[in-house]
């Protein structure tokens, strides 16, 4: 059965295949088209399972290279790599692909476009799983491309809609600039070692031949990288925005894999990271300013997906926190968080999914009472709060808990006050969406006739719910068995060589005190949305500025609109001016000159053969001046 | 003042009043009538020139069968054509100051040439000037007269071909 | 005392000029036919001229003459002729408009 691993290559073919047939034939196969979608997704999750599962007994993680390009002396391979970290990254792309698909097969079912969605979504599966397949960066930069694009044609997906065209065009400038920043590390990074593949970067770093400010500018850049694709501050402005895209994408894309593609890439390249300890900072710090920024903005949103997309901002800073804090229990932590919270955020977006399909509207107080019409969508979106928020046993008590823990051992007070008062705020906004969303009464006539969606759309929500209830075993304190997975290998080892681990902290009163403070900011929504035992407004009203600076985001799209682009436009349209008519003129001037000598030669060419006989009669007089003065004729005698 | 001298005047003042005029009337008919005039006061300097054969000639051709050939051209073309007056003036002017600069050159170029003295010409000889053209176009010019006559020929056979309507128009 | 041979010559210059003048600036395809057979005149003249009164007077000039008025003649039937099929054609007999190989 070892030998299962030697057909990891398989898992992403199995939607390229869909994709190309979905671009040859899907306009022949119509309904078809999601079948095929399906199918694809189907068996590469089953594969992805079982290698999964093989890793997970121990199997030895795989490598297989075969020569790309020979540049001298420097070959440049390209192949795939199982380990313990990309085969449970494929585990989750494959099962939250599977379940997206099969949703959206009765989500998108009156869109004309259904074998383009599903052309654009099997693409996307196979770029993602190509990218955690991925044995080096220069592969993995391919893979990072061109899920960016995926991701860029799918928010852009309704494109007669200009919204979704601006915030695609939002989406694909702002992780561009962080693409940036990775493509300067994989340079520098080759220039260094002389090479793509991870295991020989890691190699170099360990033995010390680079000097430590190399290695810490390589880190913080790749650190650029995964906060434009993770959505870290400051570059998080375009996944809100992002979710004008259908739902069921959201849910894929922006919440499940492509954004934990930032975490995915810092633990890749986690030993880099732990020769640095200045990287480690800066990384935890960024991701725990953004967990609770983007939590602060969480509170006053209205729009029930935005409200998700910065509580996904904030997890993934969780994550963030959890991989700078360092250490083994750091890494597993963001790692396991990783891991359940692809399944409880994409249970949470396909549960709002339904809810906007049922009712028509994205604004929470059009909503109301939905529990009651849709008992399986409120109870699968219960379930998927309750994880979010870190109640036991919900996967999410577990992997936040890790992540508490792991602060706590770094012995980081800062930290940790950031991570506890982001769990309450978690929990308040969350239970503030869900009581708005679910409880109370009936706002409007679609809700009144909302009714839960058919067994296509409730049976990906329910696997969902019982993965998040469930995701969270894997790895119990006094069970780390995702622990142990994961730090079974090679990168296990390097944490283990780079900080001989600090005997973990373990404080049972911590956990206690991250569950009532979850459970206090529960309540506190409760009072508030429910009983209304206090109005919604006792902060806003004494402090409006306060509210709209949640609400708006902080203004940080106004201060980039200000601050950098109408300052860039303005320049550029200096550029602009300047190359218009200075650098415009020169060709222009050539252009006219050119033009000019050929219309003269043109209007020579003129076909009238009267001037032709003026030019010879020209010639002639010349002629007779030159032969009356130099010949021999001479006048006067 | 001798007659042939007055006889000089008179042609040589007709021959350039015709093609001055030629050059400015403005319609077609006319010029051709005037050009006409032209050709007969040059066969009359022909005759001052004891060209007689030549002049008749140039009676015949030019002042006959040139100029009514001119005018069926005109006739079959557009009958009453006008040149428009203030047409191309420009070039009107280039192409004068171009003619007269040519005049300039030629004019001072003739009267600084030697010439030999019209008086010791020699007289005609007994001879009559048809007689010696006889003579010498069937002796010593005969190939030429024969290809002559071949070319006309065949301007003859090119013109009824060129001028000929198309069949099937 | 007879006509000096150079007033020949001006009255052919002038002839000449006139001539060029003419085919160069008239429009009517027609009459810078005419204006040609005038420069040919104009040689004509001067040929005969020299027959009387060049340094070999003999009578070449006058065989020569005729063999250009005879060149002229069918010269101006075939100018004629093809004037003719050109005006069938393009109903135009001016030079200006004749610029077809041109566009």
């Amino acid at each position: 059965m070892d030998t299962i691993l030697h057909y990891a290559w398989l898992i992403p073919l199995f939607p390229l295949f869909a994709f190309i047939v979905l671009v040859s034939f899907g306009r022949q196969l119509r309904g078809g088209a999601s079948s095929v979608g399906i199918l694809a997704a189907a068996l590469s999750c089953v594969l992805a399972l079982v290698i999964g599962w093989q890793s997970y007994q121990g199997a030895a993680s795989e490598k297989v290279l075969v020569e790309w390009m020979n540049i001298r002396d420097t070959v440049i391979r390209v192949g795939y790599e199982i380990n313990s970290l990309n085969a449970m990254m494929l585990v989750i792309i494959s099962v939250v692909s599977l379940l997206v698909q099969i949703y959206s097969k009765e989500y998108m079912r009156d869109d004309e476009r259904v074998p383009v969605y599903y052309q654009y979504l099997s693409l996307f599966a196979f770029s993602m799983m190509a990218l955690v397949l991925s044995p080096n960066l220069l592969q993995l930069y391919i893979f990072w491309e061109l899920v960016g694009v995926c991701s860029f044609l799918l928010i852009g997906y309704h494109f007669s809609k200009p919204k979704a065209m601006l915030a695609a065009k939002k989406a694909f400038i702002v992780t561009r600039i962080g693409d940036v920043g990775l493509l300067i590390a994989i340079i520098l990074l080759f220039w260094w070692t002389g090479s793509f593949e991870y295991s020989e970067i890691f190699k170099t770093v360990a033995l010390g031949k680079m000097e430590p400010w190399m290695t810490t500018l390589t880190a913080v850049l790749i650190f650029v990288g995964a906060v434009g694709k993770s959505g870290q501050f400051p570059l998080h402005t375009w996944l809100p925005d992002a979710m004008e895209g259908p739902t069921p994408v959201s849910a894929l894309i922006h919440a499940a894999t492509m954004v934990a593609a930032g975490v995915y890439l810092v633990a890749a390249t986690y030993p880099l990271f732990l020769d640095s300890q200045t990287a480690l900072d800066i990384v935890a710090y960024t991701g725990g300013f953004t967990a609770i920024f983007a939590a602060l903005i969480g509170l006053t949103q209205t729009d029930i997906k935005r409200v998700l997309a910065y509580s996904t901002i904030s997890q993934l800073g969780y994550m963030m926190l959890a991989l700078g804090v360092a250490g083994a229990i750091g890494y597993t932590a963001g790692v396991f968080h990783l891991f359940t919270h692809a399944f409880f955020k994409a249970l949470l977006f396909l549960a709002a999914g339904s809810v906007i399909h049922a009712v028509h509207t994205q604004d929470l107080f059009q909503m109301g009472g939905l529990l009651k019409k849709m008992p399986v969508t409120g109870i699968a979106f219960l379930i998927g709060c309750l994880a979010i928020a870190g109640i036991p046993p919900f996967s999410g008590y577990w992997s936040k808990e890790e992540i508490i823990s792991a602060v706590y051992s770094a012995q980081r007070a800062d930290l940790l006050w950031i991570a506890v008062i982001t769990v309450f705020l978690t929990s308040f906004y969350m239970f503030r969406l869900f009581f708005l969303t679910f409880t109370g009464k009936a706002v409007s006539q679609a809700i009144s006739r909302a009714k839960d969606p058919s067994a296509v759309m409730r049976i990906p929500l329910l696997v969902l719910a019982v993965l998040a209830v469930l995701s969270g075993f894997l790895n119990m304190p006094f069970a780390p068995l995702l622990e142990n997975w994961q730090l079974a290998g090679d990168v296990g080892e390097s944490i283990h060589f780079a900080m001989p681990e600090a005997a973990e902290l373990h404080a049972p009163w911590l956990s206690v005190v991250s569950v009532l403070v979850s459970l206090a900011g529960i309540v506190l929504a409760y009072l508030i949305y429910v009983k209304k035992a206090i109005a919604a407004t006792w902060i806003a009203r004494p402090l409006p500025w306060l509210y709209r600076l949640s609400n708006r985001a902080f203004y940080l799209d106004e201060i980039y609109r200000y601050g950098l682009a109408v300052p860039l436009r303005g320049i550029g349209m200096l550029l602009d001016l300047f190359d218009h008519y200075l650098i415009g003129g020169l060709v222009q001037l050539a252009v006219k000159l050119a033009n000019g000598l050929g219309g003269l030669h043109a209007r020579l060419q003129s076909g009238q053969m009267q001037t032709y006989g003026l030019i010879v009669l020209l010639g002639i007089v010349l002629l007779l001046i030159g032969i009356t003065t130099q010949g021999g004729v001479s006048f006067g005698q | 003042m001798s007659g042939q001298f007055v006889a000089f005047f008179i042609l040589s003042l007709l021959t350039i009043g015709g093609a001055v005029f030629m050059i400015s009337f403005t319609r077609v008919v006319h010029m051709v009538v005037s050009l006409g005039i032209t050709f007969l006061c040059i066969a009359g300097l022909f005759v001052m020139l004891d060209a007689e054969f030549v002049a008749v000639s140039q009676v015949l051709v030019y002042s006959g069968a040139i100029s009514i050939l001119m005018l069926f051209g005109i006739m079959l073309t557009k009958k009453d054509d006008v040149e428009p007056k203030a047409h191309r003036n420009k070039r009107k002017l280039i192409s004068f100051l171009l003619v007269a600069a040519l005049f300039v050159f030629v004019f001072l170029g003739i009267q600084a040439s030697p010439w030999p003295n019209p008086e010791a010409a020699p007289q005609p000889v007994e001879q009559s000037n048809p007689k010696q053209i006889g003579l010498a176009v069937f002796t010593r010019y005969v190939i030429p007269f024969e290809l002559v006559s071949l070319l006309l020929l065949v301007a003859l056979v090119g013109a009824i071909l060129m001028a000929k309507k198309e069949d099937g128009k | 005392m007879t006509v000096p041979v150079t007033s020949y010559l001006l009255v052919a210059l002038i002839l000449f000029c006139v001539g060029l003048y003419g085919a160069l600036t008239k429009r009517n395809a027609v009459i810078v036919l005419l204006s040609i057979e005038l420069m040919l005149n104009a040689v004509n003249l001067n040929l005969i001229a020299f027959a009387k009164f060049g340094l070999h007077p003999a009578i070449t000039g006058q065989i020569f003459s005729l063999f250009t008025m005879t060149v002229a003649a069918a010269e101006v039937a075939v100018g004629i002729a093809v004037l003719i099929a050109l005006y069938r054609n393009r109903e135009t007999v001016n030079v200006d408009e004749m610029d077809t190989m041109k566009r």
